[in-house]
């Protein structure tokens, strides 16, 4: 039919393998089967879908067992809980980042117009206390919660399709419709990623007595629970997708293969993950997954006692928070002692780093050079990416802007390398030209109007790559007369500067090597907080014009290809409309880049087996989730 | 003396306001909100987020009301008890607070009686046997442990632990024991654990001690009430416990009130480095994220403990020396 099927099926082939179980043939955890000899549990082919899931290993069969340890961090990191049992969408990523494959729904029909998408469940399937998964758990957030004012203000956007949310249709028990208003030919990605997890994030059994339209009861429930609104108790009991209470209720069901068992809260020192009775996948000789019994997760607030505990072997998975390059020597030195191998995280950003020219700096003197092209043209002639790149990268990038990396479908060669040579003396050539000839004592460069042209950048005081690379290129423009001042700062301060527009450049990772469509904030104004070439371009194209300012002529074309890219119909054509943005954004030039994103590593204990030994590393690629941790055993 | 601590509890009540509006005052001072916040740790994981949506979640927080309205709101729920909701926990304060003061009690109230332990007799021994081997080597010492940061001797201490004694990385407790009930073996368990923070916490507190109880005592020692009671033939160490001691106690005991507010602040970034599941790092994170509330209630309850403390530091001095009057 469609290539999205095509390959999903292709994908769902390969994943799968021939091979189908027959109920007598799944096995389970020796815990789960005394608890069905005790009668507390049905048995496991009743506990599993009619055809479950059948997962390939990555090496081989596993055997159960064991308590996965890994670290994650006390303040707001609940996401590095969902990056270990993964979003459970409809669909989710093949492991290699390039398609979604079936996940939830077991298959899936896009109709010829990519409006209407049909998906079909996998029979039998069961939450994690044994309730039926159903087409109506997908109705009741997509058709009520969606639509509720007090519980979303404005749908996720995510979902937003030409101005109006998905609706969902219910066919039958097992098979659901969402139908977007326009096409809409990335839902099947977008669900894969981890915003994309709402329409099966609700159980609808166990979540409607947290609202008004099911619970009648419910003035009662919230004054019993000291609950200001029914929205916030229904967060706090059933979470959401980015807050920590979605890991504090341990009587929420879920479709994850852990589910929590001591939760996630203000004062929590650990965190412990217990099997999924229910979990609906098997792997090619029927057992049921996970392999592993319990996820141990241990709250450590600081980053270097991570780095400690890894390198003690007290950590038998870790690739969030140690993973800079600057820890490379340190984990790698200690592997054998440590009992560990070293997991590569390949980078999925385009540049490790980047200086984005605010092109609507409140700043009337440094305004008209910001928005000059031959002057960011001149500057980045004057940055030595290969003194960066030695020294604060370790050598493990290369000179880079931005867009695509090689290998990706959507590589354009003039946005990831125009204008990376180090040539000072073309630069000097070019600033002079601009009119900035004179020179003061110092040998910085000034104005027509006789004054000194400071220019300053603003990083974060986290980011430490970013103040680094800053310092080394400020003593590199010091040779093309260019001053420039660092200001290093809180988060908070950065993101007000950034929504005041009264900074020169900004700096920040550019995202997108990989998959480019799912962010493209520095190629098209259009992320609210992060596109820093210019946030009131970004109110500009938010509200239809009405706030803001308006965009350069280039900037306008890209925000009208970028929505008739959203709205396109046609994979060839939308792709064509998305090259056609690089190139726009190759002549805008508003972002300047430096080294591409580097490699990066976490570490994966020697016990552990059918760990691939390399993965992406992204958000929207919630890792390791999609490498399957389920099917992870210890030897 | 009664109607001393009357008028001092009398003057707490408008002090503690004052200080209840220069801490919200404080806390609303950083720039952006808590809802900022959060927008900019969801844009660091990648996602737009709907101005719509930050618009609803302020409203929803009370945070777009004016200043003084959100004060009102929060100091007259304090007043009853009732000390708010943390946004980022999506729990009452009250409950986050509660759940770290215990350990955080344990851990200081032992902190204090380990520095005394120290300091005390090495003080004496410093100040009676001066410039003899041991005062030296104990000063080297006190210097070394003035001079080392805390998290830097936590962060060796804990290397050392994990490369040769293979032990587990902070906190307080072993994993099995972390949710367990409190039993005997938990006890001991936490008893294995607590000396590391502790001894970190302690050295500098120690050694500090160490010179102040020194140079007090040594003030003390040549003069000539202490001659006298040598003359008429007091034995020596019943004389030095008897007067000077007594005297050169006063610093000790003035620290008491420095120790009710370090429930909460104190050892901020050991905690951290440690991992200890004290109130330290909980209100480092309150503050970072611009949870107000709970950053807040911990301000407040520490301000209130450094009152308490100073007051029940007075009360002790005034018992311990009578030449301290309450007028």
């Amino acid at each position: 039919m469609f290539k999205w099927v095509m390959a999903a099926a292709l994908a769902a082939g390969t994943m799968t393998g021939g091979w189908a179980a027959r109920a007598a043939e799944y096995h389970e955890a020796p815990a789960l089967a005394a608890l069905v000899a005790q009668g507390k549990l049905p048995p496991v082919a009743k506990r599993l879908p009619d055809h479950p899931e059948v997962v390939k290993p990555v090496d081989q069969v596993g055997k159960y067992g064991g308590a996965l340890r890994s670290a994650i961090r006390g303040d707001s990191d609940h996401n590095a809980i969902l990056k270990m049992v993964g979003p459970q969408g409809l669909t989710r990523w093949a492991p290699d980042y390039s398609h979604p494959v079936p996940n939830l729904a077991e298959s899936w029909e896009m109709s010829p117009d990519a409006t209407t998408y049909t998906f079909h469940l996998r029979p039998g399937a069961k939450w994690s206390d044994g309730a039926p998964f159903t087409a109506d758990d997908i109705t009741f957030v997509v058709n009520y919660l969606f639509n509720d004012k007090q519980f979303f203000a404005a749908p996720p956007s995510q979902y937003v399709v030409a101005g109006k949310p998905i609706r969902a249709e219910k066919v039958d028990e097992y098979t659901v419709k969402l139908i977007a208003a326009a096409p809409y030919l990335r839902l099947p990605e977008v669900l894969a990623t981890p915003l994309g997890q709402h329409p099966t994030l609700y159980a609808m059994h166990y979540c409607k007595q947290f609202t008004p339209k099911y619970n009648p009861d419910l003035p009662k429930l919230l004054a019993a629970t000291h609950q200001p609104d029914w929205p916030t108790l229904f967060r706090q009991k059933c979470g959401d997708i980015e807050i920590p209470a979605r890991w504090a209720n341990p009587e929420k069901p879920t479709m994850d293969p852990w589910i929590i068992q001591t939760p996630y809260t203000g004062g929590a020192s650990q965190v412990i993950m217990r099997r999924n009775p229910y979990f609906w996948q098997v792997d090619t000789a029927g057992n049921q997954l996970p392999y592993i019994d319990r996820l141990d997760l241990k709250v450590i607030s600081d980053v270097q006692a991570i780095v400690l505990a890894a390198i003690g072997g007290q950590l038998d998975l870790q690739v969030r928070h140690i993973n800079t390059i600057n820890n490379k020597p340190v984990l790698a030195q200690h592997a054998a002692q440590g009992g560990y191998s070293l997991e590569e995280l390949t980078p999925t950003d385009s540049s490790a780093m980047a200086l984005w020219f605010n092109q609507s700096t409140t700043n009337t003197k440094t305004r008209p050079w910001l928005t000059s092209k031959d002057f960011r043209v001149a500057l980045s002639l004057g940055i030595d990416r290969n003194e960066i790149n030695e020294i604060v990268f370790l050598g493990q990038g290369r000179p880079w802007q931005i867009g695509p990396l090689p290998g990706d479908k959507f590589y354009d060669k003039r946005l990831g390398t125009q204008y990376t040579d180090y040539d000072p003396a073309k630069a000097n050539a070019m600033l002079d030209k601009l009119g900035l000839n004179k020179r003061d004592g110092n040998g910085f460069r000034l104005t027509p109007s006789g004054e000194k042209l400071f220019l300053t950048v603003d990083c974060m005081v986290v980011d430490t790559a970013a103040i680094d690379t800053m310092e080394l290129i400020k003593k590199q423009w010091a040779k093309i007369g260019i001053d420039l001042g660092i200001n290093t700062m809180e988060r908070s301060l950065y993101y007000e500067r950034g929504q005041n527009a009264t900074y020169d450049i900004g700096t920040y990772a550019v995202p997108g090597g990989r998959n480019p469509t799912l962010d493209p904030r520095a190629l098209v104004a259009i992320h609210t907080l992060d596109s820093r070439q210019s946030i009131p371009w970004v109110k500009w194209y938010t509200t239809g014009g009405k706030q803001g300012e308006e965009p350069s002529p280039g900037m306008k074309e890209r925000m009208k290809l970028w929505d008739e890219w959203k709205q396109s119909a046609d994979p060839a054509k939308a792709d064509a409309l998305f090259r056609q943005v690089l190139s726009l954004a190759a002549d805008g030039f508003e972002v300047v880049g430096t080294v591409s994103a580097v490699t990066t590593y976490g570490v994966r204990s020697n016990k552990l087996g059918n760990v691939p030994p390399s993965m992406p590393n992204a958000w929207d690629y919630p890792n390791p989730a999609p490498t399957l941790p389920q099917q992870y055993y210890f030897k | 003396m009664g109607r001393f601590i009357f008028r001092r509890l009398l003057g707490m009540g408008p002090f503690l306001l004052l200080v209840s509006i220069s801490v919200f005052m404080l806390i609303k001072l950083t720039p952006g909100d808590f809802v900022q916040n959060y927008a900019a740790a969801l844009a660091a994981s990648g996602e737009t987020v709907d101005d719509a949506m930050l618009a609803a979640m302020r409203q929803r927080y009370g945070l777009d009301q004016p200043l003084i309205v959100q004060y009102w709101d929060w100091i007259s729920g304090v007043v009853r008890g009732d000390f708010g909701y943390s946004f980022q926990w999506q729990q009452p304060v009250v409950n986050l607070i509660g759940e770290r003061m215990g350990l955080t009690l344990v851990l200081s109230v032992s902190t204090l009686l380990f520095t005394w332990a120290v300091a005390l007799p090495i003080g004496v021994y410093s100040a009676v046997r001066r410039y003899s081997f041991g005062d030296y080597f104990f000063t080297l010492l006190g210097f070394i442990g003035l001079a080392v940061p805390g998290f830097l001797l936590g962060l060796v201490l804990m290397y050392v632990g994990v490369s040769v004694f293979h032990s587990d990385v902070g906190g307080l407790f072993s994993p099995p024991f972390i949710d367990a009930p409190w039993s005997l073996a938990r006890v001991r368990d936490l008893m294995a654990h607590l000396w590391i923070p502790m001894v970190i916490l302690g050295t500098s507190g120690a050694a500090s001690l160490i010179r102040i109880m020194r140079a007090n005592l040594l003030d003390q020692l040549h003069q000539p009430y202490v001659d006298t009671a040598r003359a008429k033939g007091l034995s020596e160490f019943t004389l030095l416990v008897r007067y000077p001691i007594r005297v050169a106690l006063n610093p000790f005991v003035s620290t008491i009130g420095w120790v009710l507010p370090n429930l909460v602040s104190g050892s901020v970034i050991l905690s951290i480095v440690l991992n200890l599941p004290t109130a330290g790092p909980l209100l480092l994170q309150a503050l970072l994220g611009q949870d107000q509330y709970l950053a807040g209630a911990f301000l407040l309850l520490m301000c209130t403990l450094t009152v308490v403390g100073t007051l029940l530091s007075d009360i002790l001095l005034a018992l311990l020396d009578p030449r301290i009057r309450f007028q």
